[in-house]
């Protein structure tokens, strides 16, 4: 709740003219009763025609007079949530911007996605529902006390008795209940955890012929939640006719007592009248506070959502020396670098020695969880060493500014990420200001240029969810042409090229030494391996080799086993027939 | 026809609703009859509403002339068994009404989840996810929370608004007439009002939508942004798109906000004018104090079910709609389906196909296509991408029925046998296995429901899965993630075989992955292949040189037909397409 009132703080003018008017709202409806009791008590009883017209129509002035009030309020309220809202939204976007690869992990790109959504929305309605009614239920239910007791004390004491015990009755139930609607939610999101499973496995359901397990499975996690369901809403449900329940009581008793303060001619009609219309209002502010708890329950989950992104400490900084190019033979080096992604977990990668020469391609060989990605992910600072440094030209990684050393570095994932826009949107997305010929290069040294030529507009082709669909090869050198046109003096290739057949691969490997980049690429291919001027191979976090192809043939046992199996197993059909498409 | 589900849903609009309320109301069941009890129970308690301001005004009344009146004490009580009577009938049609809201509904999901496995596997290629887990989940939660509220409300609201202007003429003609006046008075104010906001929430919407999805866009693409250090231009974006937003909101919000304002307004001024011309008619004598009393009390309850009423009839009219949605499913046309042949005991696995051609959206995928593999046989299937190999897999399975031509296993055309019959004697290892949110042991298991963990642990093992298991921190307890993320794609194939060795099937469908497994682990997929593939039928669609080496036969599909078939030596002999395919894809390879 504190962070959305520091973000209401920056609106203080509009938030007081709302509450201002409000006020006025609420004071001039307060004042309607007791003008009610004088219209009949001074015109209707004493059949003074004057009197009823001057009450009449003050009701009536007045009445108009909380409209307004009401309209301006209404402004600057919409005004305040709106606002407050688009900050919030913005203030989480900025700080998932500024997480680091680590924060990143923590949270699921879904639920990032929902938290900066719906959960901001249901904020942004919650914000607006306070400044016109949590505010006011509360100031009614007073006014309506103090107005009652100040027409007559005598009989509004039943409030001051009534109000409390309400009071209490409604806190308990809410406390309770907000538990039970978190059961609900809990429950529901089984439900809906069986359904989309069984939606994404259909296939596999419908094979193994699991049709029944199934059914059973959501059967009972359905029952459980309508029982759950069927048990909170009865039970919240109460809240509504017990309010009534001691209200009319509370009305009932002020009849019986007026009866004995009229019978002693120490009360007059009009105050009666005035006062049951101020008990009425109170039940009516009551009903609303009750409503408005409950949807205190249900917003201070996304309250929480927020809240945990917002509070996540953002472990990476940037450093603020500038990027020297210097005339050195070493581009990349890694000294005493140790990394573990948790504390508890096992080292991950461990690296005493390795220096990267400039214009090295180099490949990076190893099972899964050997560390090799690890080692991608460790030179664009995605993640930082645990011990160690890692340098660029003799400069630690963390002394420079961020911008600087993801500027010297291409990186590309081995999932490809295209945004909806044409190729060209996509292809000057690392530089803006891209020219044509600068993109045509990039494309025609990533071999996509012919094409992208040959697809219906060009450049100017659609791509993404409302435009055309590339295959998974065309997508990796659309990818691989992104990462060209920034012109990086150091390339990573994180298994980019899987889905490249082999003279595709050939060509863009041979264009990226041209350019003179630095290359370093995970790779599974022994062809491509005997391209490149070194290998390093990985083993448990660990180089087990080090060396260009023909060396590690004869040193490693385990590079021999991985040639020797590749050599009989694996040629991707799938290559072969890229090439057929392509005569 | 599949609708979206990021469309605005504006005005709800149906041409006719009856066939689908009379619809939910077979759902229903024996629910019916509490329905009903329900409805009597608010017929009571809205008459009772009636009855209260009626009383009060009589109460009043003798108040004022409190040395007349005898029937005070009796009027006081009378109102208090009002009050009593009219709140406990109003819990108990809540209480009931929640549990035949909540069952109906719960039958409705039921329903419709069997439902969709009788479907075939056309459907949910036809239709999104996100459409159908809308259908599931939005439509019917509509349904229910129309069912909990809106029945009671529109019923009560109706009720009590007729009751209500029969009290008032009887009591009293011309104040009826005044609070009368407040009909045209709501009804050109709100419609003034929806004329701004129609267009301001559609404006909303729209900018809602955008912004979503450049969230959406630019969430799931965060790692390249920040390699690409383009924080600042999406940064800029966001706020251009947000700042759009919050003025169209702030618009929306307004004009809606205008509402209650008005409502309240009209409320005290027809307060206002009822007591005038009430005072006005006091003094001439020809209404009590009472009767002013009465009616305020009335001209309330009488707005509050007009503005309801609208507002519930759209929400009754938005969950018919969401019932139709649902029952647009339970109305798509179920799968084939055949009882057990009652000769077939145990399938050796000799499968083939006779002539067996296919078509989807028009387009002929499988033309004629005859293939064999006997008990114990590897067939490969090998041809570029589009040639119909995944289809001959989809039909063998069943998953669609062919157009012309027949399968067979062991002579039994597949047609004739029941969905037990002819699936249980399959296993499968494909591309991209699927894995549950479940632990492992669960996720191998979905193989064969009977098997003990000994048996599970033994096929991992077979499998070259216990390796990698026994290294997770909780072993075969380990949970996977959504969608088996957190495993690597080599891993998710082990598992896969380790729930098709489970299986123990006397024919194998394979559809080999085609990269991106690194090397260690593609060695131990390979050998727990070959251990999987050992005296069983497979059907394989291969990607390995070595894999097709191996096959009994290969099979050559191009363009939904069979243009070769042989073993590799004599296919290589032949120099055909097949030579073409493997003479590209073994120079490529350097060697």
């Amino acid at each position: 709740m504190k962070t959305i009132f520091k973000l209401m703080k920056a609106y203080p003018i509009h938030i007081t003219i709302a509450l201002i008017f409000m006020l006025t709202e609420l004071i001039t409806e307060l004042v309607l009763p007791l003008f009610i009791g004088r219209i009949i008590d001074l015109g209707i009883r004493a059949e003074d025609l004057n009197q009823t017209i001057i009450w009449g129509s003050l009701m009536i002035g007045v009445s108009l007079f909380a409209f307004v009030s009401g309209i301006i309020n209404t402004y600057f309220a919409a005004y305040v949530a709106q606002q407050t809202g688009a900050d919030l939204r913005e203030k989480v976007y900025i700080k998932i911007q500024q997480f680091s690869f680590k924060n990143l992990d923590r949270f699921q790109t879904s639920s990032l996605i929902t938290r900066l959504t719906n959960d901001v929305t249901q904020l942004e309605r919650f914000v607006f529902m306070s400044l016109r009614i949590a505010t006011r239920a509360p100031l009614l239910i007073i006014g309506s006390t103090v107005m009652a007791l100040f027409v007559n004390v005598r009989l509004s004491l039943v409030l001051l008795i009534a109000l409390p015990l309400l009071i209490v009755f409604m806190m308990t139930l809410i406390k309770y209940g907000s538990v039970l609607f978190r059961q609900i939610q809990h429950k529901l999101d089984q439900v809906n955890k069986v359904m989309r499973e069984n939606l994404s496995g259909i296939r596999l359901i419908k094979a193994y012929v699991r049709e029944d397990e199934e059914a059973e499975r959501f059967s009972k996690k359905s029952a459980a939640l309508k029982d759950q369901t069927i048990f909170t809403l009865r039970l919240m449900d109460i809240s509504g006719p017990v309010i009534m329940l001691v209200m009319n009581a509370a009305i009932l008793l002020i009849l019986f007592q007026a009866r004995d303060a009229i019978i002693s001619t120490q009360l007059d009609i009009g105050d009666v009248v005035s006062v049951l219309n101020y008990a009425t209002r109170m039940m009516q502010a009551i009903g609303m506070l009750n409503w408005i708890s409950m949807a205190y329950t249900r917003s201070k989950a996304s309250i929480n959502r927020i809240n945990e992104v917002l509070n996540e400490p953002v472990d990476l900084t940037t450093g603020n020396n500038r990027l020297e190019h210097k005339e050195t033979d070493s581009h990349l080096t890694f000294s005493l670098v140790r990394f573990r992604y948790q504390p508890d977990l096992e080292e991950a990668l461990s690296i005493p020695h390795l220096n990267i020469l400039k214009g090295e391609h180099v490949a990076i060989i190893g099972a899964t969880g050997s560390g090799k990605s690890t080692f991608m992910q460790l030179i664009p600072r995605a993640y930082d060493p645990t011990a160690g440094h890692i340098s660029l030209y003799g400069q630690a990684l963390p002394t420079l500014t961020l911008d600087d050393l993801r500027q010297h570095i291409g990186y590309v994932p081995q999932s490809t990420q295209l945004f909806s826009g044409t190729i060209s949107d996509n292809l000057r997305f690392g530089k803006p200001d891209a020219t044509e010929e600068e993109l045509i290069l990039a494309a025609k040294d990533a071999a996509i240029h012919d094409t992208i030529v040959r697809l219906p507009h060009g450049y100017q082709t659609m791509i993404g969810q409302r435009g055309v669909n590339l295959s998974g090869g065309q997508k990796q050198r659309l990818s691989i042409a992104r990462a060209l046109v920034r012109q990086p003096a150091l390339l990573l290739l994180d298994d980019a090229t899987s889905a490249l057949d082999l003279a595709t691969e050939r060509h863009i490997l041979d264009q990226i030494k041209k350019r003179q980049t630095t290359l370093i690429m995970v790779t599974q291919k022994i062809s491509t391996m005997k391209q490149m001027d070194r290998i390093l191979l990985f083993r448990d976090g660990h180089l087990e080799a080090d060396g260009p192809h023909q060396t590690l043939l004869h040193c490693s046992t385990l590079y021999q086993t991985i040639a020797k199996s590749q050599h009989e197993e694996v040629t991707p059909w799938q290559e072969a027939d890229i090439n057929l498409e392509k005569k | 026809m599949a609708r979206g589900r990021h469309q605005p849903r504006e005005k709800v609009k149906i041409d006719n609703p009856w066939p689908t309320i009379k619809r939910i109301w077979h759902y229903l069941g024996d629910r019916k009859f509490k329905l009903i009890l329900v409805l009597v129970l608010v017929t009571m308690s809205s008459l009772l509403s009636l009855a209260g301001p009626y009383l009060l005004g009589t109460i009043i009344d003798e108040l004022i002339d409190i040395t007349q009146s005898t029937r005070l004490t009796q009027s006081l009580l009378l109102l208090g068994t009002v009050y009593l009577i009219s709140i406990v009938t109003g819990y108990v049609q809540q209480f009931m009404m929640i549990r035949i809201s909540q069952e109906t509904v719960f039958s409705m999901r039921e329903q419709l989840f069997q439902h969709l496995h009788t479907l075939p596997l056309k459907y949910f290629d036809e239709h999104q996810d996100g459409d159908i887990m809308s259908r599931l989940t939005n439509d019917i939660e509509n349904v229910s929370q129309t069912l909990n509220t809106s029945v009671i409300q529109v019923f009560s609201s109706i009720l009590t608004l007729t009751g209500t202007l029969v009290v008032m003429v009887t009591l009293s003609i011309p104040l009826t007439l005044v609070t009368l006046l407040i009909v045209p008075a709501l009804y050109f104010g709100m419609k003034w009002i929806t004329k701004r906001t129609r267009v301001y929430f559609k404006h909303q919407a729209k900018d809602l939508g955008d912004l979503f999805g450049f969230i959406e866009e630019s969430i799931s693409g965060i790692a390249v942004i920040k390699h690409f250090s383009q924080e600042t231009n999406f940064k800029q974006q966001f706020t251009d798109k947000n700042a759009r937003l919050r003025e169209s909101g702030y618009r929306a919000q307004v004009y809606s906000g205008f509402i209650p304002k008005y409502m309240n307004m009209l409320n005290n001024m027809s307060f206002a004018v009822l007591t005038f011309v009430g005072a006005l008619l006091a003094i001439t004598q020809a209404i009590s104090v009472g009767m002013i009393i009465t009616f305020t009390q009335y001209a309330r309850q009488f707005t509050r079910p007009l503005n309801e009423l609208a507002n519930q009839f759209n929400g009754l009219l938005s969950a018919v709609a969401g019932a139709e949605r649902v029952f647009e499913v339970l109305d798509e046309e179920q799968d084939y389906t055949s009882v057990a042949h009652p000769y077939v005991k145990e399938l050796l696995g000799h499968v083939a196909f006779h002539d067996v051609s296919f078509r989807y959206q028009d387009e002929l995928i499988l033309d004629r296509v005859s293939l064999v593999a006997k008990p114990g046989e590897m067939i490969a299937l090998v041809g570029p991408t589009g040639a119909g190999k995944t289809t001959v897999l989809n039909l063998l399975m069943r998953f669609y029925l062919p157009e012309n031509g027949q399968i067979d296993i062991d002579g039994y055309d597949t047609r004739t046998l029941s969905k037990h019959q002819l699936r249980e004697p399959l296993g499968f290892v494909l591309q991209d296995p699927y894995l549950f949110e479940a632990s492992i042991m669960a996720n191998i298991r979905f193989g064969n429901k009977i098997a003990t963990d000994e048996d599970v642990i033994k096929a991992a093992q077979k499998a070259n899965a216990d390796s990698f298991i026994q290294k997770l921190p909780q072993g075969y307890q380990t949970i996977l993630k959504e969608d088996g993320k957190g495993i690597s794609q080599g891993e998710r194939q082990l598992l896969s075989i380790a729930r098709a060795l489970l299986r123990d099937p006397q024919i194998l469908i394979l559809d080999e992955a085609t990269s991106s497994i690194d090397t260690v682990t593609e060695v131990k997929i390979q050998t727990a292949l070959k251990r999987l593939m050992h005296g069983r039928t497979s059907i394989v669609i291969a990607h390995r040189l070595n894999t097709v080496e191996r096959a009994d036969t290969i099979y050559v599909l191009d363009a939904g037909k069979v243009i070769e078939s042989g073993n590799h030596k004599t296919l290589m002999q032949k120099k055909g397409f097949y030579y073409n395919l493997y003479k590209r894809g073994f120079e490529e390879t350097g060697s």
